[in-house]
């Protein structure tokens, strides 16, 4: 018998999760706002000696292969691109989520972060291959958060992958978020938008949070979004890379055409191209962290 | 146990005693296994797309990726182990080719990709004698030198042989 979580359970969940870093936040706000530029991000990351710290260090791991170290950061900031930056500052202050062993979905310890980080470049990817007018960094940025929920959920799931995935077998549940929301009374995206609210995250992450399994009830301002990063979710799981027993167990929303003008063609060269950049992103990530 | 691991697009073959050749995590991507009884040796090709068309230079690069330069690319490896190069005498098994949940045409990735290497497969003369395609599931697939045998597995599942 699981146990359900109240609200007051998962503020209390909330509360034992450490926030995120000033400049993290910062660099969140400055992603979301169409009109900021390059220089405030390096503004940003100079205020905080360990980003600056480990910025240069993914920048001059082996992954990229820069014959010439860089040492200014200014330079290392225009050469990884927005998006890794701020993916720097989340992944490390949110490493204890990210890392954490996802018992209740039988996922393995970094399953949540290389999920996420897949699902960064495909939400990534599709909104470029899409023609889309959406920031392809915020789209990165939203696919690295989405189910962070997992991580404050995952202990009171312990147990019952097994039972669940024959229960969808047998249509007693539509899909893993609705075993979830019967089983213990939250599901994962609801449980990661009340950390989004904590987190004071921007308001189009936390959309996408929120919505990312039912993006047809995300309003319509961040619906395009928010569908971007549905897609995406569900590329990186048919790309192997899910978070556990959950994974392809969930509705993928064929409206997503309204929405998303995705080729056929388009998405077996978005697979391709998360394949590669997953490698690379990981290594680089991974040889930086030693 | 010695163990060859082959990651998306790898392809790979043994024929040592003890050897078990292993792929992780298909989702929508299909293994094909390719067993000799004659001369012992097993082959895998981790397939992650049905055609190479979509990027000639991947295919180059990485024949394995695809399903119609994957498969050449695995029976050319296993001649060296002295196998029929045409496929000759070889048991076929496919695992993988999984869906996500409601999906349409476009993300029919899995079903595409079993399908076409059903048709390259058909093309050499040979069939698959056993699948574990489609569904909503990923898996993880060895295969042992020793056996011949196929075990899978998938969290929150028990493992299952093929």
């Amino acid at each position: 018998m699981t146990e359900k979580i109240t609200p007051e359970e998962i503020q209390k969940i909330i509360s034992s999760v450490p926030l995120l870093s000033a400049s993290a936040n910062q660099l969140l706000q400055a992603t979301t706002d169409p009109d900021h530029d390059l220089m405030q991000i390096v503004n940003v990351v100079k205020t905080d000696a360990t980003l600056t710290a480990r910025v240069l260090k993914v920048v001059n791991s082996a992954a990229f292969g820069l014959i010439n170290e860089i040492t200014s950061l200014d330079r290392a900031i225009s050469y990884l691109g927005e998006r890794l930056v701020v993916g720097i500052a989340i992944g490390d202050c949110a490493a204890q989520l990210f890392d954490k062993e996802l018992k209740g979905y039988e996922g393995e310890h970094g399953a949540l972060w290389r999920h996420d980080l897949r699902t960064a470049i495909a939400s990534r990817e599709v909104v470029t291959q899409s023609n889309s007018t959406i920031n392809p960094d915020l789209a990165f940025t939203a696919g690295l958060l989405h189910d962070i929920g997992k991580a404050l959920i995952s202990d009171y799931l312990q147990g019952t992958a097994s039972d669940v995935l024959q229960k969808i077998e047998n249509n007693e549940f539509s899909d893993y978020l609705a075993a979830e929301e019967e089983l213990i009374g939250f599901d994962h995206p609801r449980a990661g938008y009340e950390l989004a609210l904590v987190w004071k995250l921007p308001e189009p992450i936390a959309e996408v949070i929120r919505f990312h399994h039912t993006p047809a009830e995300a309003s319509e301002e961040f619906r395009e979004l928010v569908y971007a990063v549905h897609l995406g979710d569900n590329i990186a799981m048919m790309g192997g890379c899910g978070t556990g027993a959950d994974s392809m167990q969930y509705m993928l929303d064929t409206n997503y055409t309204q929405y998303v003008d995705l080729h056929p063609n388009a998405l077996a060269n978005i697979m391709l191209v998360v394949n590669e950049d997953y490698e690379k992103l990981e290594r680089s990530f991974s040889e930086a962290g030693e | 146990m010695g163990q060859i691991i082959l990651g998306v697009g790898d392809y790979g073959a043994s024929n040592q005693s003890g050897e078990e050749v292993k792929t992780f995590a298909l989702g929508s991507c299909v293994s094909v296994v390719f067993l000799d009884p004659k001369t012992r040796t097993i082959g895998m090709v981790h397939v992650a797309l049905p055609e190479s068309s979509i990027n000639k230079a991947k295919s180059a690069e990485k024949p394995g990726y695809f399903a119609d330069t994957g498969i050449p690319a695995l029976l050319a490896q296993m001649a060296k182990f002295g196998c029929n190069p045409k496929g000759k005498g070889m048991v076929v098994k496919l695992c993988g080719g999984a869906n996500v949940m409601d999906t349409n045409d476009t993300f029919q990735i899995g079903k595409r990709n079993a399908l076409s290497i059903k048709k390259i497969l058909w093309k050499y003369g040979m069939g698959a004698v056993a699948e574990d395609l489609g569904g909503n599931f990923s898996r993880t697939v060895s295969v042992s030198v020793d056996t011949g045998e196929i075990i899978l597995s998938s969290p929150g599942r028990p493992n299952w042989k093929l």
